[in-house]
């Protein structure tokens, strides 16, 4: 039953998405008959729409992680230096090496940095918190972290005329330049990190007991946090590199599904994941639909959608 | 005299600069419960969490069925630990989503490995069912941590040290919250592991609960004054001297107890 | 819009209202001018008052001598205190930002210009010009100004004439309309724009409309040209497939966004860009119907 109704809203969200244009929605069958309007229905609705499901996913999956790993509400990529750090090394990628251009090649090579930029950030957030142990000190330092670096970023960005430039989409979200190229890296990257993160849901159900309790059984939890963070790196560096600084994400989709009273990691890491994967691709339809032929940036309708979903969540629950 | 399964020898912990435990011998045996009593600060869950390989000993070692553990174990016989010993700590986790099934579910990690698609296996289902009957929680099995009380919570985790079906149990604390009625079938269910081979150590901060077990240690500011048979007069002068002389170790209806003097 | 309240010598006290409407009393023409508009100084400098420049905003880029002075910040966040310390007796900057009245309440006599269309680029530069002590400095610069205008005009070719053109100023995309600077010169070049006015200056549009709209030629900073090509769709367009994309550095795209002395510049770098991709006017659509 939930299935199903899983699938009709998928399509329903398919047939928006394709159909809206930038003159405002047409039925994409019939843009399909015109070949004029097929070719871009092809070649940037389709893709697009896609992506957007495909960043949020990813987005939504790290946010669920990131909030398992640190057993705490408020974790998210954002929060620990992870999207930061991606997003400074971008910057100096651009200053530095000026435009890359949009192919393939160029955005794999984007991605790469971009994860070392996450993993960075991380491990600086690591450092600074002297380890994960204390939930605490570690967000206290993932915040200080995602500050600094954004600052450097943004005085980057007055330095480099370069990097100012191609940071202008970048800081509130992008999702308008989303070819199938972008679509092939970011679902090879959800197929890589979503089973592999499912692997490790024993861990992240344990770790809600506790780490001594998750030590008690047997978890080498050193090893495990490393996989763990390795996972969130990886989604946040390869969202972050097609579409730029998309806030909240991460962080509202893990909480819009608690209460679908998914509590085990195996049914959260997927349900945080599409409902990411939803809400972006949501974001994405109306920022072309408000006021066509203009967008607005993505991350701002993200932030408003999640936001006041979740105050509505939040008023109704009695806790 | 059965199996030593778990055993201290010059046992010290430090926290920081303070050692919280000092040169402590004790050992557990397969078939017996052993209580741990003293006053607040005594040093008890260190001593447990020591004892569990969670903390690493500052001088003497602790040793698992003759096995030295060490601090930083390899990873194999870091799941022949957990599958062997099971630990159950204080003041655990209250506000989760998981369900009273899953959390007992988790006791079944050291057996199902750490990596892996999550699924259960008969063993793993056969042992489920009988933790959560042990613990009477056959019917809250579907309810979230959050929507419990305190003692069936406490009951959940209880559960899942038991889901484990390891041969030593270490618990801290595990009558807390705990009603009459429940208390009584703790008592049992620790009785009945014991009864089944096991070696089962427990903090307990209720004296009558202590006092129904087979051995005690009188523990304070961090040694062990006294260690013995629950019936052994020493044991109780021992436990009369650390709480101060604010309790008094009688037999009532032919079972010790402990009389409050105040 | 001639200024009315001047007193025309050059020696003596010199009173302007300024664009927002605060009257600027100088006891003598100005000496230690600090500007913080990138077309303000160009506006002094070409009025032959470069020398008196003493510091200038960090885009200040021309002409070449102004690079070599103190740059104080940027358009939104001068530092005010090095501001002060050049000691100057006038202060130029745009109505926009916010420090026009810090700085007269700190003692320093300041004048907020606003040019950001054509039609306001004459009264801005007789402003400057009052400013400085020099009134009639503007017009001979004005008439300059006209007769480049005039030939960039002249240097466009009749069949480029009505050429739908789309103009991006930075890759989200940002699109330059018909009520912008460079749309405002496109216009006076006769060619036309693809983006209307009705969008705003500067509106960040949803690429598939651009695709749509099948523009004759693409205005955009050299940076961009690369990706741009290879934007999902856009390598269908006829002007990427036939290489009508006018690739500008960024010199140029400066001037383009410079309303003042350089207007004769800024329509000459069109019209450049408007014979050389030019098609003729049969085979190229004009500019859409809405």
């Amino acid at each position: 039953m939930l299935s199903a109704l899983v699938v009709v809203l998928a399509l329903v969200l398919c047939t928006w998405g394709l159909g809206m244009g930038a003159d405002g929605w047409q039925a994409p069958w019939q843009a399909w008959v015109d070949p004029g309007q097929r070719a871009i229905l092809l070649d940037i609705r389709a893709p697009r729409t896609l992506g957007a499901f495909l960043v949020g996913a990813l987005l939504g999956l790290g946010g669920a992680v990131a909030q398992g790993l640190f057993r705490n509400p408020l974790a998210e990529p954002h929060l620990l230096g992870s999207a930061s750090g991606a997003g400074l090394i971008m910057a100096l990628a651009w200053s530095v090496g000026g435009a890359w251009g949009g192919g393939l090649l160029a955005r794999l090579g984007l991605t790469v940095l971009a994860f070392v930029g996450a993993v960075g950030g991380v491990v600086l957030t690591l450092l600074l918190a002297r380890g994960a142990a204390h939930t605490l000190r570690l967000l206290l330092a993932g915040v200080v972290v995602g500050v600094v670096l954004g600052a450097l970023t943004q005085w980057l960005m007055l330095w480099s005329a370069e990097a100012w430039r191609a940071m202008q989409a970048f800081m509130l979200g992008n999702t308008a330049l989303l070819g199938w190229d972008a679509c092939a890296l970011l679902g090879a990257m959800w197929l890589l990190t979503l089973p592999l993160a499912l692997a490790m849901s024993r861990v992240l159900d344990a770790l809600a007991l506790g780490e001594d309790t998750t030590r008690s059984l047997g978890v080498p939890l050193g090893l495990a946090r490393g996989v763990l963070v390795a996972v969130l790196a990886a989604t946040t560096a390869a969202a972050v590199a097609q579409a730029g600084l998309v806030a909240f994400v991460g962080l509202v989709a893990p909480h819009l599904v608690r209460g679908w009273g998914a509590g085990r990691h195996r049914v959260r890491l997927w349900a945080a994941s599409a409902m990411g994967g939803a809400l972006m691709l949501v974001s994405d339809v109306l920022a072309r639909s408000l006021l066509p032929p203009q967008e607005l940036p993505v991350g701002v309708l993200t932030a408003v959608l999640g936001g006041v979903y979740l105050l509505v969540l939040l008023h109704r629950r009695p806790t | 005299m059965s199996a030593v399964m778990l055993q201290a020898r010059g046992l010290s912990v430090a926290r920081g600069t303070a050692t919280v435990v000092r040169d402590v011998h004790l050992a557990a045996r397969a078939g017996e419960w052993l209580a741990i009593v003293g006053p607040n600060g005594a040093g008890k869950s260190s001593l447990l969490r020591a004892l569990a390989g969670l903390w690493p000993a500052a001088s003497g070692d602790v040793r698992l069925c003759g096995e030295r553990m060490s601090p930083g174990p390899s990873r194999g016989s870091l799941g022949l630990r957990a599958r062997q010993l099971a630990w159950m700590g204080q003041g655990l986790a209250s506000e989760e989503a998981l369900s009273v099934d899953e959390v007992v579910a988790l006791g079944r990690l050291p057996h199902q490995g750490w990596w892996g698609w999550p699924s259960r296996s008969a063993n793993d289902r056969a042992a489920i069912e009988q933790a959560l009957q042990d613990t009477d929680l056959l019917a809250l099995r579907q309810r979230t941590l959050q929507a419990l009380s305190g003692g069936e919570r406490q009951r959940a985790h209880l559960a899942r040290v038991l889901a484990t079906q390891a041969s030593v149990l270490l618990l801290d604390e595990p009558s807390a919250h705990l009603d009459a009625p429940h208390q009584r079938l703790l008592a049992q269910v620790l009785r009945t592991q014991a009864q089944r081979g096991c070696a089962v150590v427990s903090v307990v901060h209720e004296l009558p609960l202590a006092l129904a077990a087979d051995r005690i240690a009188v523990m304070q500011s961090g040694t062990l004054l006294a260690c013995g048979d629950a019936g052994e007069p020493a044991v109780h002068r021992a436990i009369e001297t650390v709480f101060a002389q604010a309790v008094r170790i009688v037999l009532v209806e032919g079972r010790w107890t402990a009389l409050p003097c105040y | 819009m001639l200024v009315s309240a001047v007193f025309a010598a050059q020696a003596g006290p010199i009173t302007v209202v300024d664009d927002g409407g605060t009257t600027v009393a100088l006891q003598a023409s100005p000496q230690r001018i600090v500007s913080l508009l990138p077309s303000l100084t160009e506006s002094v400098c070409a009025l032959g008052g470069c020398a008196r420049l003493v510091a200038t905003d960090r885009w200040s880029n021309w002409p070449a001598r102004v690079a070599a002075l103190p740059k104080l910040g940027g358009l939104e966040d001068a530092h005010v205190e090095r501001i002060v310390a050049m000691r100057p007796d006038l202060v130029l900057l745009a109505p926009a930002s916010r420090l026009g009245g810090r700085l007269r309440s700190l003692g320093l006599p300041v004048a907020e210009l606003d040019a950001t269309e054509l039609g306001q680029v004459r009264r801005v530069l007789e402003k400057v010009a009052a400013l400085m002590g020099e009134p009639q400095a503007a017009g001979a610069q004005w008439q300059r100004m006209q007769a480049e205008l005039r030939a960039a005009r002249e240097a466009v070719p009749e069949r480029a004439r009505g050429t739908a053109v789309y103009v991006e100023v930075s890759s989200a995309p940002y699109a330059a309309s018909e009520s912008s600077y460079i749309g405002e010169l496109l216009a006076q070049l006769g060619a036309g724009n693809v983006v209307p006015a009705a969008l705003g200056p500067f509106p960040k549009l949803n690429p598939e409309f651009v695709v749509r709209a099948r523009p004759a030629l693409i205005v955009v900073s050299a940076d961009d040209r690369q990706s741009l090509t290879q934007r999902p769709g856009w390598a269908a367009l006829t002007a990427v497939r036939q290489g009508r994309i006018c690739a500008l550095p960024p010199a140029d795209m400066d001037v383009l966004s410079r309303p003042g002395p350089r207007v004769g510049q800024a329509a000459m770098v069109l019209a450049r860009c408007l014979r050389e991709h030019a098609v003729p006017v049969a085979e190229a659509p004009a500019a859409p119907a809405r």
